[in-house]
């Protein structure tokens, strides 16, 4: 049971920190952003091919995997999105979609579709009540917990986060302060991008990485983000890590079943609280 | 001095036209009102000028600027500044935060700024930590007015800011609309015709899109019975 417990809050952990960049992007810019998947993915790959290259210390490789991003946030965010503020959800599932397939090409022709697997950086465990758990999980975990501090400090300590704040509740009030909105959305666009990149480069060690990984973790990343309330920063905590242990507990009876049940608690969700789109 | 001109502006909200050939002018230091029936296009009026929608015809002069396609940021950053109806305050953030990003906005002291919210609402001080959407009704009111303030603004444009208020309340927002006076101008749409009668120097009656009439004659505007016809 403990070692389910601790699987359990790994992958909350992970789905958090990917989840977040996405909750922000839905509350913020009301844009469902499939592209998110990408940005994961190639955080991923960005991770195990430079992990060599940083004579394979794997704190290098993965701030490297973080700033690797940027760019491709920026352009995604500046030659996409930016186009589809105010229009239907539709136009956006369309078009995100479609750069997460185009990218995943991009990522296969680049990297090739063979699954490329990547040791455990630290591996040791430790031994609690008899069962061996990998410290590797245990600082992903903390990790969550300093990622979700440092956000609830940026958003309720700083300017920058107070006016996102401000513009999630109401865009149109925070421009008529002589506030460009839009240009904050974006910095958090990309925050959330990093984010997406260091779960990516985080999960590596525990999965294997190919190009398609982005499609499996956006389905339970957008669960997350539809059970903790889309730019709700506290719910999204709170639901990944009930959806992982959600996960892990199902798996633990009903291997089967372990995502799918993920979904029945999302389907439960959207009956009792519908979402306002 | 005419700082504010709109000059036969139409608007539409795809197909249909919310506003035709509507003129109007702002002084320096002019308390303007616009009244009318719900519907006539006296928000949508004050929306265009601050930037929120773009005339589709005529020109809106700002400072003697033709300003018709800027945005609310750019209108605000200029010195005119739009006070929603509906008490729109940001309910996350405390009364301090909602002036600090006034602040921040207007490159003004965060000290400076809630002393210019204080001038016109004294008891603000006691709320300074409170979450804004813990504020009657009332007091969100005086604190937009007030957060407006911040940074020294030519013209404010205020829509309907007695609104579902108390008595009580009326009064105190009368008296701040009384001490903006000649520090500020303003574009007011108001539905209460004693305030209208009270504080207006001239007074535009919308209907159904247009300027049905300007009233600038003092025994006019607070004639209850001229001010009536137009509701």
């Amino acid at each position: 049971m403990i070692s389910t417990i601790a699987y359990g809050l790994t992958i909350g952990a992970i789905l958090y920190i990917i989840s977040i960049g996405l909750s922000l992007t839905f509350g913020t810019m009301r844009i469902v952003n499939f592209a998110h998947a990408l940005v994961y993915t190639v955080g991923a790959y960005a991770l195990a091919s430079t992990l060599s290259f940083f004579g394979g210390a794997f704190i290098p490789a993965a701030i490297f995997a973080v700033l690797a991003v940027i760019p491709l946030a920026y352009i995604i965010e500046r030659f996409v999105i930016r186009r589809l503020y105010g229009q239907s959800i539709d136009y956006a599932i369309i078009a995100t979609y479609a750069v997460l397939l185009i990218g995943v090409d991009a990522c296969k022709w680049i990297w090739g579709a063979t699954p490329i697997s990547v040791s455990d950086p630290i591996g040791a465990s430790w031994t609690i009540l008899g069962v061996d758990l990998p410290i590797y999980r245990l600082i992903i975990i903390l990790l969550s917990l300093l990622v979700f501090a440092a956000l609830e400090i940026f958003f309720r300590r700083t300017i920058v986060g107070k006016v996102v704040v401000a513009g999630l509740e109401d865009k149109e009030a925070t421009r008529s302060l002589g506030i460009n909105v839009d240009k904050y959305f974006s910095f958090v666009f990309i925050l959330g991008s990093c984010l997406a990149a260091l779960g990516g480069a985080l999960y590596v060690p525990i999965t294997s990485l190919h190009p398609y990984m982005g499609f499996q973790v956006l389905l339970l990343s957008f669960a997350v983000v539809i059970v903790g309330g889309m730019g709700n920063m506290r719910g999204t905590f709170v639901a990944a890590f009930a959806l992982g242990m959600v996960m892990a507990m199902t798996g633990r009876f009903w291997g089967a079943a372990s995502e799918t049940m993920v979904f029945v608690v999302m389907a439960i969700v959207l009956i009792v609280k519908p979402i306002e789109v | 001095m005419m700082l504010l001109s709109v000059d036969r502006i139409n608007v539409a909200y795809g197909a249909a036209r919310v506003l035709s050939e509507v003129s109007l002018t702002l002084d320096k230091g002019e308390r303007v009102f616009v009244v009318g029936r719900n519907g006539a296009g006296k928000t949508t009026l004050l929306k265009t000028i601050a930037g929120f929608l773009t005339p589709t015809e005529g020109d809106i002069l700002f400072d003697g600027e033709k300003v018709n396609a800027w945005h609310p940021e750019q209108m605000a950053n200029c010195g005119v500044r739009y006070v929603y109806q509906d008490k729109r305050v940001f309910t996350r953030l405390t009364v301090r935060e909602n002036i600090e990003l006034a602040a921040f906005a207007s490159k003004e002291k965060l000290d400076v700024a809630i002393d210019r919210v204080v001038q016109i609402y004294p008891k603000i001080t006691q709320f300074l930590d409170t979450k804004a959407g813990g504020l009657s009704g009332g007091q969100k009111q005086l604190l937009l007015l007030g957060r407006a303030l911040i940074g020294e603004p030519k013209v404010l444009l205020i829509d309907e800011p007695t609104e579902g208020l108390a008595a009580g309340i009326i009064e105190e927002v009368f008296k701040v609309l009384e001490m903006m006076k000649g520090k500020v101008s303003m574009i007011i749409v108001e539905q209460n015709l004693a305030v209208v009668c009270a504080l207006a120097d001239r007074v535009y009656a919308m209907k159904e899109g247009r300027i049905l009439a300007q009233l600038t004659d003092p025994a006019e505007i607070q004639d209850h019975a001229i001010l009536e016809q137009y509701l």
